[in-house]
């Protein structure tokens, strides 16, 4: 019991960092990209490729892993981000779908569709993070970084620019702002960070392979973030526990019948997100659907 | 206002031959004129005389089909409107544009920042830009209003808003479409002696504007627009008073 828990809370870690990552140009750019596993599967073979064949230590794996997932970012943000919301998401959808297809043929680094497998543990400065216990304080750590790398980027002129690009693209354009950079810089940092995870839950798991890194993981991670509350720091973590935690409940109900224990998550799923977003559109951490301010 | 000095002072942008056509209408049509430092100069002229259009052409939101402009004697024939902005030309929008989620003080704030990269600003700048954010804040009367979001305002507020974001950057040519329309009377008052202290203060404004009254209460110089061509540039009481023009603005095409 307490190895499945531990197991839980370090998936609800790693997952609370794709949540953070992309909410962070979701809810402040508004640049809505369905292809956030990508990043976080090119994290995980970079990291993984570097553990393998060169040297297993963070200081390695990590910037490399970081690296990267930026680069390979600017691949999707430099043509896309001169097209408008809903175009982005069909570009991003297209990369998703293309990384797919490298992910399961490249296979002198991502091992094909049998992935890869005898991963490396995390070595901090000659310390070998074997033990869950040990993992899990790594997790929270890292996901308490990046919340406070983001926090701090989110309240600079940095985030306001990309609030105000969000809100209005061509009065930030009139106020001096460079639309296309601010938003590809985003992108960037929201890709190299994503990567982080990836590198952490390869790590943790010593096997990976494509059906991480799908659409399904996309999706997964934008419903996180909507879930929680799309714009709010502690949404994305709120979405992940949700989302993380509930199979789990609904597995331990004994009434229902354990053959169709599938199709249930998947009707309780479909109704709450549907019913969250008539009654509360800004998710569970964000605000109710009418405001209170703003009234004398 | 003084209209003896008008003529005199610098030109700051010399517009020349603009023709800017969306399909076979020519929205702009071969518009030559000049903003002089230190007026008002008021765009007027029918609704779809080409006033919005030529903003937009102006600050590279669209690109002009030929012609020239010239900012304090250089060339900005291709500027994107960042770099419009940046230059020190800025515009406001006949339907505002706030950043609506973010709070009043957010708004004017992010509007003084041009900076793209995420990189820490020196405390000098910072505290210079803050202090731009109380002078609009105070100018405005938004100050009690700060920390509102932009969407919660009432519509006047919403307008003042708009006008503050401009206020606190040290733009030297303000461009503003229709920056006073459905204020209230007392609001536009307030509106005017806002923006004639600006003036005396070393701004020049480019604005379009319908109603008279406040036509006649700012402009230094009207500009007169019908179907994209400028068929007059002159002190107001020359454009006020010429029977032709105020057929067509008073819409008794002949």
């Amino acid at each position: 019991m307490e190895a499945y828990l531990l197991n839980l809370f370090i998936l609800i870690s790693i997952y609370s960092i794709l949540g953070v990552t992309l909410n962070f140009i979701m809810g402040y750019a508004g640049i809505y990209s369905l292809a956030h596993a990508v990043f976080f599967g090119v994290g995980a073979y970079a990291g993984s490729f570097m553990a393998m064949h060169f040297n297993a230590s963070i200081f390695v794996t990590l910037p490399v892993a970081m690296v990267a997932g930026g680069l390979l970012s600017l691949i999707l943000a430099l043509p896309a981000l001169r097209v408008r919301g809903e175009y982005f998401v069909a570009a991003s959808l297209g990369l998703q779908v293309l990384a797919v297809t490298i992910f399961s043929e490249w296979k002198g680094v991502t091992g094909g569709i049998g992935g890869l497998i005898g991963i490396p543990p995390l070595d901090i400065a000659g310390f070998e993070i074997f033990k869950p216990s040990q993992f899990i304080f790594v997790t929270v750590v890292a996901l308490v970084i990046i919340l406070f790398i983001i926090n701090r980027l989110v309240h600079s002129s940095f985030g306001r620019s990309l609030r105000a690009i969000r809100d209005s693209e061509s009065a930030a354009a009139a106020f001096g702002k460079n639309v296309p950079l601010i938003k590809t810089i985003s992108v960037v940092i929201s890709s190299a960070l994503t990567a982080v995870a990836g590198v952490l839950y390869a790590s943790y798991l010593s096997f990976i392979n494509v059906e991480s890194f799908m659409l399904d993981t996309s999706v997964l991670i934008m419903a996180m973030v909507i879930i929680g509350g799309t714009g709010t720091q502690a949404g994305p973590i709120v979405g992940a526990a949700l989302l993380l935690i509930l199979p789990s409940l609904i597995s331990y109900l004994d009434f229902l019948p354990q053959t169709e224990i599938g199709s249930i998550q998947q009707i309780i799923y479909g109704l709450g997100m549907a019913l969250l977003m008539i009654y509360r559109p800004g998710g569970i951490v964000g605000r109710k659907k009418h405001s209170e301010t703003g009234k004398e | 206002m003084v209209a003896s000095h008008t003529g005199t002072q610098d030109v700051l942008m010399e517009i020349r031959n603009v023709d800017k056509a969306f399909g076979g209408v020519k929205a702009v049509d071969d518009v030559s004129m000049d903003l002089r430092a230190g007026i008002i100069t008021t765009l007027v002229g029918p609704n779809g005389a080409g006033k919005t259009t030529l903003f937009n052409v102006i600050t590279g939101e669209l690109a002009k089909d030929s012609g020239s402009i010239k900012w304090l004697g250089n060339p900005i024939n291709r500027i994107k409107p960042y770099q419009a902005a940046r230059a020190g030309i800025l515009r406001t929008f006949q339907d505002l544009r706030l950043f609506s989620e973010m709070s009043v003080e957010d708004n004017i704030l992010t509007a003084v920042e041009n900076n793209s990269l995420p990189l820490p600003v020196g405390r000098a700048q910072r505290t210079a830009r803050l202090e731009r954010v109380e002078y609009a804040l105070d100018r405005t009367g938004l100050s009690s209003k700060r920390k509102i979001r932009a969407k919660d305002l009432a519509y006047a507020e919403r307008k003042f808003l708009s006008m503050a974001r401009v206020m606190a950057t040290e733009a030297r040519l303000w461009l503003l479409d229709e920056p006073a329309s459905g204020l209230d009377p007392n609001s536009y008052e307030k509106f005017l002696e806002i923006l004639r202290e600006e003036v005396k203060q070393g701004v020049t404004v480019c604005i379009i504007e319908h109603n008279l009254d406040i036509v006649i209460g700012i402009s230094d110089r009207i500009a007169f627009l019908d179907r994209g061509k400028l068929l007059a540039d002159d002190e107001p009481q020359k454009v006020l008073n010429d029977p032709a023009l105020r057929a067509i603005y008073f819409g008794e095409r002949t």
